[in-house]
């Protein structure tokens, strides 16, 4: 139902992650809304978010630019973009609503924050989605490690094999984390796997300096896993 | 997705990529020219969802653009697979791009989840898993059971042969994919007794699925739903997709 609702994480590692997506109804308003969400793109890039992405180009992370997303939306356009600032999202929110387009717009992210944002800006929420948690044969899922990273792309885009191949490849120093979340944002298409967080996940979980042996069974790279599911 | 034999080198670089694992290197036994590759690429086309991952040039970098799409892919018998798997494809009478529908997202606009109902999704294959049609059926089976009536604007939908039964026809059982989405809204008062039937079925399936309810905000501002959760002992995550109600011309109700 929903790609950007199932993001596995704490609440910290959660609370500056925001999926902002602006929606033309097909059938009642997608009509002449291409226009309005070129403009919404025009705000959002000028904010600076952590991605943006279309289903027509791919994202900005993997070569898009802001001028070809704009230039192939699709019939019925959507405007898909990750934000690690509540700041920056907020202030998009304010602007979307000042200019007062007549577009949906959802906002994925703790709930707290979503709705005190709301009513910092006096707006009043229409409904929610809530994430009632995964069942069935869990058992067979990766590491909760593992599913910080694929659970932002809700499309099952980004496979298990690549983030453990990525997080060996920073362990012996061959990538860098900013690198290494470049390297799995890289099949998202839509634009909101966040880079940033990606980026302290790895600084996160594996050990950062090269030197110290990272799969040593003691010393300060060891202690820093804090895992075992990662080694 | 295909591989050319002749193409390859056998480097091995598109294989993490794979979602669901279907690609492999395989050793060649023939006789060869000394210099040719031990090894290649192949795609387990059973397990391929065709989510097109491995094809996409500026994602994997194959030096030899060796992995190419079926160009029937969007009307042959794997169709099904890609419209399921891969989320750049629009499906043809929901117009609506990717697998599910416009959900929560215009809600303000469509008023598809009206007060006193709540909408349910579950997302069979999520995350990261996939499933086949099999499992999906065992879940719309026991779904229509209990008088479940489908969303129509979900390309699940449309490809049941019998809604009433919740059943697939054998083509599309025999579809692995990334993910599919059954919708459906029902009345809160039925909620208890549907999340029964979820909870039956979730442990008859050899996948897993994440589950997804939406309910609207009170005038208030409040969301009365959560006092049935919380009774019903049905714990939520502390994320979740907000819709902020800037849409016009506003759902009525």
């Amino acid at each position: 139902m929903t790609h950007s609702l199932h993001r596995h994480g704490s609440r910290e590692s959660l609370r500056n992650d925001f999926v902002f997506l602006a929606t033309p109804a097909a059938g009642i308003n997608h009509e002449g809304s291409k226009e309005k969400l070129i403009r919404i793109l025009d705000l959002i890039y000028q904010l600076g978010p952590a991605n943006i992405g279309s289903y027509e180009t791919g994202t900005i992370l993997a070569g898009a630019t802001i001028e070809e997303i704009k230039a192939r939306l699709a019939e019925v356009p959507r405007v898909r973009t990750a934000f690690s600032s509540r700041e920056k999202v907020k202030e998009l929110i304010r602007q979307v609503k000042e200019e007062d387009l007549g577009l949906s717009i959802t906002v994925s992210g703790l709930i707290e924050e979503v709705l005190a944002m709301a009513q910092e800006l006096s707006i009043q929420p229409h409904s929610v989605n809530l994430s009632l948690g995964v069942h069935g044969r869990t058992a067979d899922l990766p590491s909760e490690e593992i599913l910080e990273f694929v659970t932002m792309c809700g499309h099952g885009m980004i496979s298990a094999r690549l983030v453990q191949d990525t997080i060996d490849r920073v362990k012996k120093g061959n990538l860098t984390p900013e690198q290494a979340a470049r390297r799995i944002a890289s099949p998202c298409v839509c634009g909101i796997f966040n880079p940033d967080r990606a980026r302290e996940l790895f600084q996160k979980y594996v050990p950062l300096h090269r030197h110290v042996p990272a799969l040593a069974p003691e010393g300060p790279a060891a202690r820093d896993l804090g895992s075992g599911a990662l080694s | 997705m295909q591989i050319n034999p002749g193409t390859c080198t056998g480097c091995g670089l598109c294989l993490p990529y794979c979602p669901v694992g279907a690609i492999h290197l395989v050793g060649l036994e023939e006789a060869k020219p000394p210099r040719a590759p031990r090894r290649k690429a192949c795609i387990d086309l059973e397990a391929c969802t065709e989510c097109g991952t491995c094809g996409r040039q500026y994602i994997v970098r194959c030096p030899t653009n060796s992995i190419q799409e079926d160009l029937d892919i969007l009307d042959g018998p794997r169709s099904i697979r890609k419209y399921f798997s891969d989320p750049t494809t629009t499906h043809k009478l929901t117009r609506v791009p990717g697998r599910g529908t416009e959900e929560v997202k215009t809600n303000d606009v469509t008023g598809r989840f009206p007060r006193g109902k709540v909408g349910l999704a579950i997302e069979v294959g999520r995350p990261i898993l996939a499933t086949s049609f099999r499992d999906v059926e065992k879940i719309t089976m026991a779904l229509a059971g209990v008088g479940v009536s489908f969303e129509e604007n979900n390309p699940l939908t449309h490809l049941m042969e019998d809604r009433q039964r919740g059943t697939f026809p054998a083509p599309a059982k025999a579809a692995r994919v990334n993910s599919a989405i059954i919708e459906f809204t029902v009345p809160e008062a039925e909620l208890e007794d549907v999340l029964q039937v979820i909870a039956v079925v979730s442990r008859e399936i050899e996948t897993v699925f994440s589950l997804d309810l939406v309910t609207s905000f009170a005038r208030d501002g409040s969301l009365p739903l959560l006092t049935t959760l919380e009774k019903l002992g049905v714990c939520y995550r502390p994320n979740a997709k907000i819709n902020l109600g800037l849409g016009r011309p506003p759902a009525q109700g």
